[in-house]
Order: C-alpha cells, then sequence, then structure tokens
C-alpha cells in the first residue's frame, strides 16, 4: 500500500469515527466488531456498549484506533491527551492532567536504598500507593519491604508480609521493586512492543498497547510487575490529579503496571514519592550521568551491590551500607 | 632452527588470537562504563520545572562535591527561640521554672549510663547558640557543624548524599535536610512503631 492510499484510508478512518452515529447505529457497528473479534470484546478491550453519553463512546471509539505512544507525533499525543482527560471528566467529574513529558537530555536514572538504615516503616508504600493511583481494593503495591534475618541479602528468605512494631532488633530490611534494568527482560519478553525502555532508563508501559498476557511478568526475575484484574478503585478524594501517560494516569482492566520511578514527577525535577515520604534518608535518586549527584557518592564511597547481579540484567538500582 | 621457529610462530598467533577475544569481551559495553565515563557536569538549573523551596533555607558553611548547597533551618521550629528572652544575665529566679519551660525535653542521647547534659551542646553562656568541643559558637541552622564532631561518619556521609535527603528536587540547587528536621537532638533514634501500612501475601 501506498503512503497516499495509507493516508486517505486513515483519512476515511477518521471520517466514520467523526461523523455523529445515533446510538443504534454505533451498536450495529459494535455488533459487527465483535463478530470479528468476540474474545477481544470479552477481554473488554473494545469500548463496551454501556459507557454513557454518545461523546463518551464517540471518544473511546477514537481511543481504540491509537498508535503504540512511541510512534506518535506530538499532535497524537495532543489529541490522545485530551480525550483521556474529557473521558474522565465525563465519567468522574474530575479534572485531570495527563502530561506527556519526554526525557530530559543528559539524565539517567538511578537508584540506591540503604539497607543499614531503612527501618521498615513502610511510608513509602504508602506514597507510593497515593502517587501512582493504585487500587485500594486489591491493595496493590509496587514496593514492597521485607524484614530479613541479618546475614541474609536475598529478600525470598525475608518477610514480606510483616506487620508489628518496627525496627525489630537484630533484622534489618530491604525494599524492592522495579530495578529498571538496563537490559531488561520483560522488554524483550513483550509480544506488542507495549513496553520498552526510554532513553532516560525508565522501563515504561503503553498500557492501551499491553494485552495483559503476563509475560513481562514471568520474565522478570524481580517480581518488579504487577497484573490489575480490574480498573484500579481510588477514593475520588486521594486521586492524584498531575499524572503522565506512562505513568500513574488510569490504567485499563487487565493491563500490566509497575513503578516507574513516578515519571510524572521525575521528568519535572521531582524526587519520586517514595524518596520524598521516607523518614529515614534510605532512598537515594539521582542523575547517573552527573558525578556531583548523591547517586553518584553513593556509587563511588559506598559499599554497593545489586540484586541476582550475575545473571546480566544490569538494573539501575543498588543496595548500599554504611 | 626453523624447526623451532614454526611452533614459535604458532604460540604467537594463538597468543595474538585469544588477547583479541579477550580484548574484544571486555570491551563489551556496559552502561556502568557510560555512566563512569560521563564526568561533563550537568546542568542541574537546566530543568525548568524546578520550583523554588518554600521552607527556609540557609546557605551550607560547607562545601559538597558540587560546590555550595542550602539546608533547612531549625531556628523556626525551635518553640522558645530566642532564647535570650529568658535567659538574660541575670539568673532566673521564677519557681519551677525548669520543668514548666523545659520539662518536656527527655534526654537520650549519649551512650548507654553516659547521657549527654544540656551544656554539652548548649552554650554555657550565650544560650542563642550551641557551643562545640572546641569551644566555637555555633548557630542553630548549622547544627551540623556540632554533630559532626562526633557522628563525623554519618556528617560525612550526608555532605555526599548517602545520608540524609534532599528536599523535594533531585535537581536544581541543591537543598537537603538538616540533622534536626529528622532527629529530634535530645533523642536522636527514631521510635519504634508500626508501620505504615501492610502487605498481602505475594501470590
Amino acid at each position: 500500500m501506498s503512503s497516499k492510499e495509507k493516508e486517505s484510508v486513515a483519512m476515511n478512518a477518521q471520517d466514520v469515527m467523526e461523523t455523529a452515529s445515533s446510538r443504534r447505529s454505533f451498536i450495529k457497528g459494535l455488533s459487527l466488531a465483535a463478530a470479528a473479534g468476540s474474545a477481544a470484546l470479552a477481554t473488554g478491550c473494545i469500548p463496551d456498549a454501556g459507557a454513557g453519553s454518545t461523546e463518551e463512546m464517540k471518544i473511546r471509539w477514537q481511543e481504540f484506533f491509537k498508535k503504540n505512544y512511541r510512534l506518535m507525533s506530538q499532535k497524537e499525543k495532543d489529541d490522545t491527551v485530551f480525550r483521556l482527560e474529557r473521558l474522565v471528566k465525563l465519567h468522574d467529574e474530575m479534572r485531570i492532567q495527563v502530561g506527556t513529558e519526554e526525557p530530559i537530555a543528559k539524565v539517567l536514572y538511578g537508584y540506591a536504598f540503604n539497607i543499614t538504615r531503612c527501618e521498615g516503616f513502610m511510608e513509602c508504600v504508602t506514597a507510593c500507593v497515593r502517587e501512582n493511583n493504585l487500587d485500594r481494593k486489591t491493595n496493590t503495591q509496587y514496593i514492597r519491604i521485607f524484614e530479613m534475618e541479618p546475614g541474609k541479602l536475598d529478600p525470598s528468605t525475608g518477610d514480606g508480609t510483616y506487620f508489628h512494631k518496627v525496627p525489630v532488633d537484630n533484622k534489618f530490611y530491604m525494599g524492592t521493586q522495579c530495578f529498571h534494568c538496563e537490559n531488561a527482560p520483560c522488554t524483550k519478553a513483550c509480544p506488542t512492543k507495549a513496553t520498552w525502555m526510554e532513553p532516560d532508563g525508565i522501563v515504561v508501559v503503553d498500557y492501551d498497547w499491553c494485552i495483559g498476557c503476563r509475560y513481562c511478568q514471568a520474565a522478570c526475575p524481580y517480581y518488579g510487575r504487577r497484573f490489575n484484574w480490574g480498573e484500579a478503585e481510588v477514593p475520588k478524594d486521594e486521586i492524584t490529579i498531575k499524572q503522565h501517560y506512562l505513568g500513574n494516569r488510569k490504567r485499563p482492566k487487565g493491563k500490566m503496571e509497575k513503578c516507574t520511578f513516578c515519571i510524572q514527577r521525575t521528568r519535572k525535577g521531582r524526587l519520586p514519592a517514595c524518596v520524598e515520604a521516607c523518614p529515614t534518608g534510605s532512598r537515594v535518586f539521582g542523575n547517573l550521568l552527573d558525578p556531583d549527584s548523591e547517586i553518584r557518592y553513593v556509587l563511588k564511597h559506598k559499599k554497593v551491590f545489586r540484586m541476582k547481579d550475575e545473571i546480566g540484567t544490569e538494573p539501575k538500582f543498588w543496595y548500599f551500607i554504611d | 632452527m626453523t624447526k623451532l621457529i614454526r611452533p614459535l610462530q604458532f604460540i604467537s598467533v594463538l597468543v595474538l588470537l585469544f588477547s583479541a577475544a579477550w580484548f574484544v569481551a571486555a570491551s563489551e559495553s556496559s552502561f556502568i562504563d557510560t555512566v563512569k565515563n560521563s564526568d561533563g557536569p550537568f546542568d542541574n538549573r537546566s530543568v525548568t520545572a524546578v520550583q523554588p523551596i518554600t521552607d527556609e533555607t540557609v546557605l551550607a558553611q560547607e562545601l559538597y562535591q558540587g560546590g555550595s548547597f542550602r539546608v533547612l533551618t531549625r531556628k523556626q521550629d525551635i518553640e522558645r527561640y530566642r532564647c535570650s528572652s529568658c535567659h538574660t544575665e541575670k539568673s532566673v529566679l521564677a519557681r519551677n521554672a525548669q520543668e514548666l519551660t523545659h520539662g518536656n525535653v527527655v534526654v537520650n542521647h549519649g551512650q548507654e549510663g553516659n547521657n549527654l547534659g544540656c551544656i554539652d551542646c548548649h552554650h554555657p553562656e550565650k544560650r542563642d547558640f550551641l557551643e562545640d568541643k572546641k569551644r566555637r559558637k555555633i548557630d542553630f541552622d548549622h547544627s551540623y557543624q556540632l554533630c559532626g564532631q562526633c557522628h563525623f561518619r554519618q556528617k560525612r556521609d550526608w555532605l555526599g548524599g548517602a545520608h540524609g535527603k534532599r528536599v523535594s528536587y533531585w535537581t536544581g540547587d541543591r537543598v537537603v535536610y538538616n540533622c534536626t528536621t529528622c532527629h529530634d537532638p535530645h533523642s536522636p533514634r527514631f521510635e519504634k512503631r508500626y508501620p505504615a501500612t501492610y502487605s498481602v501475601p505475594l501470590n
């Protein structure tokens, strides 16, 4: 197909989408689509007929045909951001801001975790849940803190579900989350190229291209990824309004999600929510390419190690001791 | 003679091949090398989204690897500052004055059985200041100069960035927490408490 032909097809599709259609004709079209892919309908990928207004249905329909985030022009990004914001306005009567900030030049994010200082208060976890609009019903958490026996460095030997007064004497605490591997196995496992590493080192997911197959979850050696079995249930007054397309925006049902180093914050120079919330200063975040940064100081002057270093995933997440 | 040279040639070729292979394997670039070799300074003011810190800060009297930085101030959090409004030249004569004003202060700082006293850190005469062991007058906003005389390892890490934390931003002008932002100087160890939340089992 020549590029001109492609363009005309795209134009036609656009026309079809933009002509105002009655509910009846819309459902008719939908049933045709359903016949073509009833399996897809069952997984909830195609906009459901239960959607409220005609405008909402139209937007959902247009959303269905958008490109992978990496192939979008700025115009297309702006359009989808407008639609996403409008959908939330229509559906939840809320005003949100979805950003599409680009990576900052000469920046590679790195993270260090002080296992001597962490006392297991888990304030990072609550801050993360709040910031990233995680599902309160299933208690989804991107971060997990393990209570560890001295001498052990493998979190699978630790207790990840403790709830008692901390710190317990002669125990130490070790946090895990997505390590944003430079050589990430999850991105290679994805059959739809819905997950990749951004130039600033953040491994992200395009929630609208994720088909929820969970290959990436199986590929991740660190249990860094989470699968949602439904749309996140978040109390309206707790929703973080400042969002990012690749970050904490509303994820559709049946998608893979994970820590994004709070991409909506870090690309504006802010610290991730976990770092900001940590009461003990165990979490260090910064630019690996800046020789004066805190993270570089830690790598240069402290005893550091990475989890499962030998498997060659090159995580950008170091543990260190004082 | 040629019989001897043959094996030598063979061995030297082998050595060459192996060293070449080793060189290729060793130069297989890891991103760690990129990180190590990136010594060009990063312009921390280039990120325009960074907003000024709204908390009160003061220029630190010491430097970190990137030059000067700022710390959060302390004085505004001290309830009865200025101390000299009571502690004048004259001695305080009010009854139970110490219990009424400083009764809430519990000192749990120092080695066991050898707790620190007030004037180990506070200036004995000029009550608006602290005093270190070299009898230097130290401002409450620059308490790191005092704490660092015993906790020199922590201070070194704090200057570099491995102890304590930055305020709000990873970039922009460096603003860090003061020692006393996190630690109660009278009882610096964090108290035991319940975690903020809990986690459900993994599978």
